[in-house]
């Protein structure tokens, strides 16, 4: 019997939530841990990192992250995880765009500090402590890795093989994902395991979206009782399916609220933002600079919603330092 | 000479944790740290986003409770808007919520703690995992764990998406509505849930409290801690996870404050420390008084103990008879004793597993009136939720239009992390004796924090029931001259 | 600061600017001039990745209203002008670096003149450095 391919599974700056969607794919990991060697699961299994250090080059068959790159120890651990392994999948939207908290590109590390350690309405710090890499207490060492000025995808420090969107990927896709690396029928280096088309593509609604999208409005989605049937499109909901890749589901829809994108862009574009925004300009019905202005302005926060998974691997990726 | 033991990684924290243990010239432990090495700074980049879209945002705080930040962040944009949610919204809701409850409690009861109790810590690493219990306890009962978690998440899918990333929760209330067929299999869920609630009481009971040993460890002196304790109840002070006011009690019992979440302020206070990210709560009026418990502390504590601790009953009535039984065995209320918080969130999930029943039997929650829309910006929005580890607070400002200005966030694992600097550091004293650094002091010092199930975003799933530990310990110039790891 | 020069890129239509003027004499007073058909055809992305090439500025020159040879390129270019400017503000470049001019010049003569106001504006701004670089983790 040949040696089972040893798997890693590994988060880094994430909330933990990719690691539930790999258990969220229930009976169905036990198969994987008979066909596989598990040799890290930091939150599962009893091997560390030291264990990963003395593995040989390339030894790992398959390295799956998640999270992005916020901070020095993230960092190392990423750089370790290729050196020792063949492939490295990307997974959920924080490793493959930066994700949610990759919307603190739009500051900086001390703006979250000030912040966080000395405005907050609860902070009591009169000495002014600020949580520092080398800090001695009473003549003791004691170190924390080191906050980064703002948060990488995984491939902008690492390369990585292949790409497997969502926050967090879904059950079906997670399984055909590790089936395809089990049974080595992957597609070539650099794709992302999912469909290729628009979210619009499965969505029911499609039907109802006019071929000419023409808003006359923006509307948030506190403002209105949305049909549940209707293209948000054509509601003049902002939904970012038009722009975003499918596979999901349709989870956001389903509960009727539109898509905030995160999947990731369309097959073939790098800036999803940078589509949408063409889209959505072109569906605004207003001529003059008055009109169209008063039409922009209530779309209150752009980034945030063209954005919000993917402003880390976005063209220009991060606030311009001032 | 004083030497240092590195515990790292640990994990289940928002990401990552380690602990660092000092010792003193004879080799007894002098400090214990338990350090948050992570800060991703959600408080800042939320500022400039809509309010409404909170709910979707901040679910990505946490990955393994993102219920109740979801939920606290429907509930802070509620008041924000000033309104309440419909009758039918707030019955949507509440489902949701002692869904989440019910599965988060059995993964971390299951699949990290049990396996050290059930199957017990003498045995072997290989077998001390949830496979191990499996056999222990059986494989249907294995089988029912993996069942009653995949069909809470349902609900929790049905009307969030995203079990790990739930979307929805628009203020005034929610963004889809259920039907009757819906109806029919959530009733069927809530009464399998309430059955699997019971007999995984009855396993507890009959494995673990039968069982001297640990029984012993529970009431030991190394697992328990002297402080207050902080926690959600009705008007009638009985628990409850998803609304009312915040009550504290002292280290006796006595309560020491009732107040609306709102004035949380007020009441709460965090002190800052240069080696750890995590803010490190205490209770304001008294004043910080460093990492101490007993007299003089101003440290509390919550999550499922404190809870107990603190309401005068359970809402429900089967979790009402447990209560009582689990206060008459630890000798009274409130209990110090750190692992039971064990017990106290078995007994939880049965609470939340007999509202599901309340909710799903209940006609309004198949009503079409899912969204009260008379809304009114007040601009600051504070929401308070009992999350599955302890109180939770999402305090919101925004600008005429909406527009986040500042957030504060409270979690669970912020209230607890002092109580469990001073766990960490008091099971270290008990098992770190002398020069020989023992490797079971790695599980003793584990259970010391694994108790609160600090989550610190990671799953709570463990196959093998053991945390990734290596013990480093170092010489003065922090040299390594040995390492303790389990393999 | 003084010595900055600002590095601009004018997109203009052929339809509406310079189309009787000298291409080869205006290019040499112009640097980074691109004429296109129809200012609709500058995409949010072009704009975007010349900022990335280094631009300080971007210009582009539109028919006047109700002129466009595509019915109403130049009001979808308004439409996608005033929304970018609206992100890239966010992104830390401010709206007065992206220029939307709807008018006509068929000699061009104007060209030069506005690329030059513009630079002004955009002096007092100063560079945009590094946008979308990815920086060192470390630094
Ligand atoms: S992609 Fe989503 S679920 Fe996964 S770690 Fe990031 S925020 Fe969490
Ligand atoms: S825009 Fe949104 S609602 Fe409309 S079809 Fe696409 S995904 Fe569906
Ligand atoms: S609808 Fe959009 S935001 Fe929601 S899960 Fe699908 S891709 Fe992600
Ligand atoms: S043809 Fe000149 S702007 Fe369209």
């Amino acid at each position: 019997m040949a040696a089972k391919p040893k798997i890693a599974i590994c988060w880094l700056g994430g909330c933990g939530g990719c690691d539930e969607a790999v258990v969220d794919i229930n009976e169905v990991i036990l198969r994987f841990v008979d066909d596989a060697e598990l040799v890290l699961w930091p939150i599962a299994l009893d091997y560390k990192y030291h264990h990963v250090a003395a593995m040989g080059n390339g030894e790992i068959s398959l390295a799956i992250v998640n999270g992005n790159i916020r901070n020095s120890e993230n960092e190392e651990i990423a750089r370790l995880l290729r050196a020792k392994s063949q492939l490295v999948l990307a997974f959920g939207a924080c490793a493959c765009l930066g994700g949610t908290p990759g919307l603190a590109n739009l500051g900086t590390k001390e703006e979250i500090f000030n912040w966080v350690y000395r405005d907050a309405p609860t902070v009591v710090n009169r000495k002014g402590n600020v949580p520092q890499p080398k800090s001695h207490v009473s003549g003791k060492e004691l170190t924390l890795p080191e906050l980064y000025q703002q948060v990488y995808p995984l491939d902008q420090v690492i390369d990585v093989d292949y790409y497997l969107p969502g926050c967090p990927p879904p059950p079906d896709l997670v399984v055909n994902a590790l089936t395809a690396v089990l049974e080595q029928k992957l597609p070539s280096k650099g794709s992302r395991l999912a469909p290729h088309k628009s979210l619009c593509d499965t969505c029911k609604r499609n039907q109802t979206k006019p071929v000419h999208i023409i808003m006359n409005d923006i509307k948030r989605v506190h403002e209105v009782e949305a049909s549940p049937d209707t293209c948000f499109l054509a509601q003049e909901i902002l939904c970012l399916g038009i722009a975003t890749r499918g596979g999901c589901g349709e989870a956001c829809i389903n509960i009727n609220l539109p898509c905030r994108g995160c999947f990731g862009p369309v097959e073939g574009v790098e800036d999803a933002g940078a589509k949408f925004i063409s889209a959505i300009a072109t569906m605004l019905n207003a001529e003059s600079d008055a009109d169209v202005q008063r039409l922009v302005n209530k779309i209150v926060d752009p980034v945030g919603y063209f954005y919000r998974f993917s402003l880390p691997a976005s063209s220009l990726r991060r606030r311009r330092p001032e | 000479m004083t030497k240092s033991i590195t515990i790292n990684p640990i994990t289940r924290l928002e990401g990552h944790g380690k602990i660092e243990i000092f010792l003193d010239g004879k080799g007894n432990v002098e400090d214990a740290y338990w350090q948050v090495v992570e800060l991703r700074g959600f408080e800042k980049f939320c500022v400039g986003r809509p309010v409404e879209e909170m709910p979707r945002i901040a679910s990505n705080v946490c990955g393994v409770c993102p219920t109740p930040h979801n939920m606290a962040a429907t509930r802070a944009v509620d008041d924000i808007f000033s309104v309440e949610p419909t009758p039918t919204a707030k019955l949507i809701r509440q489902l949701q919520y002692n869904a989440f409850v019910v599965e988060d409690h059995y993964i971390h009861f299951f699949f990290m703690s049990a396996p050290d109790f059930i199957v017990g810590t003498s045995a072997k690493p290989a077998e001390r995992n949830i496979l191990g219990l499996i056999n222990k306890v059986g494989l249907d009962t294995g089988g029912k764990v993996i069942e009653i978690r995949k069909k809470c998440r349902d609900i929790i899918r049905l009307i969030s998406s995203k079990p790990p990333h739930p979307e929805g929760g628009l203020p005034g209330g929610v963004s889809r509505g259920i039907t009757e067929n819906e109806r029919v299999w959530i009733k069927k869920t809530a009464d399998d849930t309430v059955k699997f609630a019971q007999s995984t009481l009855k396993l507890f009971k009959d494995t673990v409290l039968a069982n001297k040993k640990y029984l012993e460890l529970v009431l030991s002196e190394a697992y328990k801690l002297d402080t207050y304790y902080m926690a959600m109840v009705d008007d009638n002070n009985k628990l409850n996870f998803y609304e009312g006011k915040l009550r504290v009690i002292d280290p006796q019992g006595k309560q020491y404050a009732l107040f609306e979440p709102r004035e949380y302020v007020d009441h709460v206070g965090e002190w800052v420390e240069p080696w750890t990210y995590i803010r490190l709560t205490h209770l304001r009026k008294i004043g910080w008084n460093g990492l101490s418990d007993g007299k003089g502390t101003s440290l509390y504590r919550v999550g499922p103990l404190a809870r107990l601790n603190v309401a005068e009953g359970m809402a429900t009535p089967l979790a009402q008879k447990e209560y009582q039984e689990m206060f008459n065995t630890l000798g009274g209320k409130p209990s110090s004793h750190t692992l039971a918080y064990h017990w106290a969130r078995l007994i939880e999930a049965l609470q939340a597993a007999e509202d599901m029943q309340r909710i799903a039997n209940d006609p309004l929650l198949t009503g079409k009136d899912i969204r009260n829309m008379n809304l009114k910006l007040k601009k600051v929005g504070i929401g308070c939720v009992e999350a599955a580890r302890g109180t939770l607070i999402h305090h919101y400002e925004t600008d005429d239009n909406g527009i986040v200005t500042r957030v504060n966030l409270i979690v669970a694992t912020q209230h607890n992390a002092a109580p469990i600097c001073l766990s960490v550091k008091k099971a270290a004293m008990e098992f770190v004796k002398g020069a020989e650094v023992k490797e079971e002091l790695l599980d003793m010092v584990e259970m010391a924090f694994r108790a609160y199930d600090p989550c610190l975003a990671c799953a709570t799933h463990s196959l093998n029931g053991k945390m990734p530990l290596v013990v480093n310990i170092r010489d003065l110039e922090r040299n390594i001259i040995r390492t303790i790891s389990r393999s | 600061m003084n010595d900055f020069e600002p590095k601009l890129v004018c997109f203009s239509c052929k339809f509406g600017w310079g189309y009787l003027g000298d291409e080869s004499s205006l290019s040499s007073q112009i640097k980074s001039w691109i004429p296109i058909i129809c200012s609709g055809k500058v995409d949010t992305n072009h704009i975007i990745a010349a900022f990335k090439r280094g631009a300080d500025g971007v210009l582009i020159l539109g028919c006047p209203e109700g002129d466009c040879h595509y019915q109403d390129g130049n009001f979808e270019a308004r439409k996608r002008v005033h929304l970018l400017q609206k992100v890239l503000n966010v992104y830390g470049i401010e709206p007065e670096r992206v220029r939307l001019e709807l008018s006509i010049d068929p000699e061009g003569k104007r060209i030069p003149e506005m690329v030059r106001k513009m630079s002004e504006t955009v002096k007092k701004l100063g560079p945009v450095k590094g946008a979308g670089e990815i920086q060192n983790p470390k630094s």
